[in-house]
């Protein structure tokens, strides 16, 4: 009998949003994603600009700091992977310059790459890199959502080095294992989206011998992604470049509508990368609301560097957190787990596998977090757009607009609603995994128990913690 | 010409457009906006972090004049020259990245001061700058 996802929706469930004839046009034009792209790329440098000329000033009237870390933020955790996946990756104008280099040229189709086209080590190939690179960012938290010029830096360290590096290493390793900081997340996060590209009819990809997906055509590039779209099991490492809607000569690439979350069923290429990327995520929530939205001003004052001394102990405590006191945390979980359900089943499987448990506590408590960035603060939004580089304009009248703070009266709610329907959906998948992972189902039942033990206690703090 | 030469010169067009030309329809629109008055841009940030960018303004008495301020610190700043009377409207505060604009033709000559009237830090006293104002 198919699974349900929250017994309501058969996992195996499909709706394809390219058999609309017009959808599909769209996306197999070349046009597509060039053009969404360079609209994005028109609005990052608007970004740029505020960012340079805002130098030091409060983020919080920053075109830049507003734009990437409020509006960008809130699309990106709320929006954009929950129901399109790695759609960010498509649009995304910060590799572009290092992708048009490689490809020299906008539009045209050149397989042939221009640059190195070095290999990535394959020892690297996982998000152990890009683990450390996004903990290493948000040391800088302090400084990238309150000084524009360190948005700017940031943002101009991204494309000045996936220039460089995408003229070294082939196709897309920049933003697959090197350079993008927010790769790793967008890619596990990835797994709870409602959307997937994944090819129609298997059977076609399998008869067809030449693969023009893979190495490329007329039509389109080889997968930049360097990933085999006629097997995509999960959606982690699919860009969403959509150039194997333009290389399949049977028109078989689908994008499709399903039920969340369902990637992280597939039992096959978990790893402890992705396990300590879904701890790092959860972990930077906690930390992150504790920074920016909580009453501790001492551990602010830390994140800011304030002291040298002060901001040390919050890199070394951040990074304790986040790398060691959460995974052991849980690992205490897990093996209680195995020592109630099947104490042949080895740690190291039932630790990754249920390590997967936090991917939509992780996602749930990142929207959880956004609300509280929300509603106090998107007002700004309307001075900013008015006056983008604080250079005195008032292009919609809204430039003198005062901060407004909205419904936070019941932005409590609204937190805890999503946090318990994130238990409710960690519960439901780590169910699913459990069952996988132990296959006898009274094994499963009570191997399950600490974990979901762990995953309520974890809700229950996520509540105090966001509205107490 | 082609169809794809066509559409690379379109997509590079469009490039151009959204990044040049985004920065260059900024500054026309700037110049646009504050151009036809001789214009003065101070930048205000508290004494330990900088103080005004400019500490002497010279003003030709008769000639109309624009002062920009634009507030570049993390605290609200103000501007004023007590002895010509002359300060921003309304409540006087110019919010971290906000900006104020006082227009004035200058009627006497002489060495003034101007001054944040904003409590800023604890060096806010520090946080002046003179204005002279001569004959043409």
């Amino acid at each position: 009998m198919t699974e349900k996802i929250l017994g309501l929706i058969p996992v195996d469930w499909r709706f394809e949003l390219t058999s609309l004839p017009y959808v599909r046009k769209i996306i197999k034009s070349r046009w597509m994603p060039f053009l969404p792209i360079v609209l994005n790329l028109s609005v990052f440098t608007i970004i740029l600009m505020a960012g340079f000329v805002g130098g030091v000033s409060a983020g919080n009237y920053n075109f830049g700091i507003m734009f990437v870390w409020i509006v960008w933020w809130l699309l990106l955790m709320m929006v954009m992977v929950p129901f399109f996946s790695r759609i960010w990756c498509m649009i995304c104008p910060l590799p572009a310059f290092g992708e048009w280099l490689q490809r020299l040229g906008f539009m045209k189709v050149r397989n042939k790459l221009f640059g190195l086209n070095k290999k990535w080590p394959k020892a690297l190939k996982n998000m152990w890199l890009v683990n450390f690179l996004f903990l290493g960012t948000t040391y800088t938290t302090g400084f990238l959502t309150t000084r524009p010029i360190a948005t700017f830096i940031l943002l101009m360290s991204i494309i000045i080095g996936s220039i460089v590096l995408m003229a070294v290493f082939e196709k897309r390793n920049f933003c697959k294992y090197i350079g993008c900081p927010v790769g790793g997340f967008l890619g596990l996060y990835s797994n709870m989206a409602v959307t997937e590209i994944r090819a129609k009819d298997p059977q076609i990809c399998k008869d067809h011998k030449h693969k023009d997906c893979v190495i490329g055509n007329e039509k389109g590039h080889a997968c930049p992604w360097m990933i085999l779209p006629f097997d995509i099991g999960r959606n982690t490492y699919c860009g969403m470049c959509l150039e194997c809607f333009k290389t399949c000569p049977y028109d078989n690439m689908a994008i499709n509508l399903r039920p969340p979350a369902t990637d992280l069923l597939v039992d096959k290429n978990r790893g402890l990368d992705e396990a300590w990327k879904a701890f790092i995520m959860l972990g930077i929530a906690i930390f992150f609301f504790l920074i920016m939205q909580g009453n501790m001003g001492f551990l602010k004052d830390w994140a800011n560097a304030k002291t040298t001394e002060g901001y040390l102990t919050f890199v070394v405590l951040h990074s304790i957190f986040n790398l060691l006191l959460i995974p052991g945390v849980f690992f205490v979980f897990v093996y209680a787990s195995r020592t109630l359900g099947n104490k042949e089943i080895p740690l190291k499987k039932l630790f990754t596998n249920f390590s997967y448990t936090l991917v939509p506590m992780g996602l749930i408590a990142w929207i959880a977090f956004s609300f509280g960035i929300l509603f106090p603060n998107s007002s700004y939004v309307l001075h900013v757009i008015s006056d983008p580089f604080a250079w005195g304009w008032d292009l919609f009248g809204t430039a003198h607009f005062p901060w407004t703070p909205f419904l936070t009266g019941v932005m409590p709610y609204f937190q805890i609603g999503t946090l318990l329907f994130g238990l409710v959906l960690s519960l439901d998948i780590g169910f699913k995994i459990s069952k996988q992972t132990f296959q006898k189902r009274d094994e499963a039942v009570r191997g399950f128990i600490p974990i979901a033990a762990f995953l309520t206690a974890v809700t229950i703090f996520l509540i105090w913690l966001f509205t107490g | 010409m082609e169809k794809k030469q066509l559409m690379e010169i379109i997509a590079g067009i469009l490039v151009l457009l959204a990044t040049v030309g985004t920065i260059g329809a900024a500054l026309l629109y700037d110049e646009h906006l504050w151009g036809g008055l001789r214009t003065i841009e101070l930048t205000a940030q508290a004494p330990e972090r900088g103080n005004w960018n400019i500490q002497e303004i010279h003003l030709v008495r008769g000639e109309p004049v624009r002062i920009k301020i634009r507030n570049i610190d993390t605290v609200s700043h103000g501007f004023a020259i007590p002895e010509l009377g002359i300060s921003l409207n309304g409540t006087g505060e110019i919010k971290p990245g906000n900006v104020g604009v006082i227009e004035f033709t200058p009627d006497k000559t002489g060495d003034f001061l101007f001054t944040c009237t904003t409590w800023c830090s604890t060096q806010h006293m520090q946080m002046t700058g003179r204005i002279i104002i001569s004959e043409k």
